[in-house]
């Protein structure tokens, strides 16, 4: 419920600040190019290092989720820094593309957990997430608590949704080519008449994108595979319509969207990848559903599931990764029949 | 037999089936019909067979999860609404808890390592489905995976999976039940009977309500509980509305005339937390009885009719705006709404309890420590797994109490 003079209380805001965690990983370039054709000047957090999950443990329920005590760490560093922090909720209103509920509760958390001192909470409702409207509708809530005129916001939103949309075409555009290379590749190994030439060696890397492209959570694991000279082709890239699509194949009642792209990623590439690394930051709610489901179903490829932990250091992350990909050579030279 | 053992010697005799000669013979045409006894109604169709009532009653039973005290609910809902048979369970045990942990995934939500172990002694025990509920959380993906596991696990059923119809609502539901129970469920009467299963739902939570305000004041060990019983009994075999109604009218009367020795001013706790540990005695080792054991008043907003039956979200969260913007999950609100009340009106302490790893209970602790500090009320925070020994809890339980207590006692003097 907004008040009508918040909008004229919110005019002195010229620093949005935008927490570097959860779903900035998915949406991030529609929230930046929104805010900044308004002519506001963001703020990201910096880059998840020991510090931010430290102070968002010492902030967090001991219970939660690892990206969620990463998420308070980053809100924790923007305080003092920005007039206005931007964090959305995101609903449940599509019973098979909704979100884990900690994107339901997550504003209420800060709300809750930090003293604000002032900073402004720009948090609108996306109840359908796959509703277009519901999007305009954030974007008309937002302008109304920061005294924009409706209309520029919406050309600032629609201007936003392009912008978006480009970067997910060309994440997805960069991976087929990758695949593209990959199986031309691998034709000119096969083709090898002294089989000396080793063929590549592809993982898909299975997690939600706040994991998967998070440098401090994730990005020991990402290295230790590109160590082993695997090529790292990350499931969230993949075009997020078809996966979705795809996904109800696996499962009707799915209840989750990015859980859903996910495995929808999964069966479109099981066959065009050598291995299948899922990552889950322990105890990911939906992930300790979806994992269970996976490897018991998706058969064919071989799958390494992993959790890790703020306390989890990189040496055990190695060594697993390190033998999957033994393992996955091995058998690339025959396994065990090798030569007969 | 007999009359094909007339018909020969008849034949030659008689005229009458030749109509050749009938037709072309000189004689009077006269024919005579006599029976002297009255054998039918005198019109053509009432001799017709009936079309039977077609027999809706399917014969395959079906059997839910363990939860709380609502067995009779779904026991009525399945006999009188799918029109099948309900497959009672018997108290669960250690090896129930035991076989669902083993079985899924380590940190999965403890309910559905619960339900799990449910499930399993309900297919050993004969039944054909399994019924699981659809939610606004991991509950809705609940009824999936305990399929692929019992599949996996070699067992042979049907799952009427209500998370399977939740687009469309209602009539989702229906079809669900028609698809995979009973299709000849009669359907304006499945209504009424739906209707009559959501008010034994109500009367169940009015009644428990009772219970957990005075049990805890009996001045005749046991008294309460023996109503209690008697209470789910009349409730278990009930067919009709008016049974359900005059069964919950004779509890009542029961529980009310059960002597009391409750002082003016008792301790008061409220229970909040996610629906399904707060209110499953088996979830939560008996938080209930332990409590009104040291003889205090419960309160517990949280219970199906509250939850589901009656439920209205937005209207539930303006009371409590200061603290929660939106809808933040499953239980949320009815959990920061009922602390508020409980904080409001004066209670002394306020047990929070969930299972281990249920995430929107899991963000309402940061909101309740808040109204905690605000309201300067104690919240006991309980989280619960997979555990079957209680020694802990009563510990801290006693120390709760221990504290309340005292607590009261500084303030009264």
């Amino acid at each position: 419920m907004l008040l009508p003079t918040e909008g004229r209380e919110s005019r002195d805001i010229r620093r949005i600040g935008i927490p570097r965690a959860f779903l900035y990983y998915r949406y991030g370039s529609l929230w930046t190019a929104f805010f900044e054709a308004l002519g506001y000047e963001v703020v990201l957090s910096r880059e998840t290092d020991r510090a931010i999950v430290e102070e968002g443990d010492r902030l967090s329920v001991d219970e939660c989720c690892l990206a969620s005590k990463a998420f308070m760490g980053h809100v924790a560093s923007l305080l003092g820094q920005v007039d206005a922090l931007f964090v959305p909720s995101f609903g449940n209103g599509d019973p098979r593309a909704g979100f884990c509920t900690k994107f339901q509760a997550q504003q209420d958390l800060v709300r809750n957990r930090f003293r604000l001192d002032g900073c402004r909470l720009l948090s609108p409702r996306i109840e359908t997430i796959t509703d277009r409207k519901a999007a305009r509708r954030a974007a008309d809530s937002i302008a109304q608590q920061l005294g924009v005129n409706p209309k520029r916001a919406r050309k600032a939103a629609d201007g936003a949704w392009a912008a978006y949309s480009a970067a997910c075409r060309k994440r997805a555009a960069a991976q087929e080519k990758t695949l593209k290379l990959l199986d031309e590749y691998r034709r000119v190994v096969a083709k090898d008449p002294t089989g000396t030439e080793q063929a590549p060696l592809a993982i898909l890397l299975v997690a939600h994108p706040y994991i998967a492209h998070d440098g401090y959570l994730c990005g020991a694991i990402v290295d230790a595979l590109r160590e082993a000279d695997a090529t790292v082709l990350f499931a969230d890239d993949t075009n997020r319509e078809k996966a979705f699509k795809k996904s109800f194949s696996f499962s009707a009642t799915l209840p989750w969207i990015v859980n859903r792209e996910l495995i929808g990623s999964i069966l479109m590439l099981q066959d065009r990848v050598d291995g299948i690394v899922l990552v889950s930051a322990f105890p990911c709610g939906p992930d300790s559903m979806t994992d269970d489901a996976v490897m018991r179903t998706v058969q064919g490829t071989p799958i390494l599931n992993l959790m890790i932990d703020a306390q989890s250091g990189t040496a055990g992350v190695e060594t697993r990764i390190e033998s999957f990909i033994d393992i996955l050579r091995f058998q690339k030279q025959g396994g065990y029949t090798h030569g007969r | 037999m007999a009359a094909s053992e007339e018909k020969p010697t008849r034949a030659p005799r008689d005229l009458a089936n030749n109509t050749a000669e009938r037709r072309f013979s000189d004689a009077v045409r006269a024919a005579i019909a006599f029976v002297p006894e009255k054998l039918r109604p005198p019109t053509i169709i009432a001799d017709r067979p009936k079309r039977l009532k077609r027999d809706r009653h399917k014969r395959i039973k079906v059997a839910f999860f363990r939860y709380s005290h609502y067995a009779p609910a779904f026991k009525y809902f399945v006999e009188q609404v799918l029109d099948a048979e309900y497959l009672p369970l018997p108290a669960p045990t250690r090896r129930t808890i035991e076989q669902g942990s083993q079985h899924s995934s380590d940190y999965v939500c403890t309910p559905f390592k619960h339900m799990l172990g449910d499930y399993i002694e309900a297919l050993e025990l004969g039944a054909d489905v399994l019924v699981q509920f659809g939610g606004f959380c991991r509950l809705s993906y609940y009824g999936e995976l305990h399929e692929l596991i019992l599949r996996d696990l070699g067992y042979e059923f049907q799952m009427l999976n209500f998370a399977a119809g939740l687009e469309q609502g209602y009539l989702g539901f229906a079809k669900e039940c028609l698809k995979t129970v009973n299709a000849d469920i009669d359907i304006p009467h499945g209504v009424r009977q739906l209707l009559a299963t959501a008010s034994m739902v109500n009367k169940l939570d009015e009644a428990y309500d009772f219970y957990l305000a005075n049990a805890g004041f009996e001045v005749e060990e046991g008294a309460f509980r023996r109503a209690w019983q008697d209470f789910m009994d009349a409730m278990a075999s009930c067919t009709t509305a008016r049974e359900i109604s005059d069964g919950f009218n004779r509890a009542m009367q029961q529980m009310r005339s059960i002597p009391l020795d409750k002082p003016a001013q008792p301790i008061r706790i409220g229970i909040v937390g996610e629906i399904f540990t707060a209110i499953d005695a088996h979830s939560n080792l008996g938080l209930d009885e332990k409590l009104l054991a040291m003889g205090v008043e419960l309160h517990r907003m949280v219970n199906l009719s509250n939850r589901m039956i009656r439920y209205n979200e937005d209207n539930m969260r303006v009371n409590v705006s200061e603290y929660l913007a939106y809808n933040a999950g499953p239980t949320s609100t009815i959990t920061v709404a009922a602390a508020k009340k409980y904080a409001e009106s004066g209670f002394d302490g306020i047990v929070h309890a969930k299972s281990a790893g249920c995430t929107p209970e899991i963000d309402c602790v940061a909101v309740l420590q808040r109204l905690a500090a605000d309201y300067r009320i104690p919240i006991l925070y309980l989280t619960y797994d997979a555990q079957t020994s209680d020694t802990g809890l009563d510990t801290r339980l006693e120390a709760f109490y221990d504290m309340l207590a005292m607590k009261k006692e500084a303030k009264r003097r």
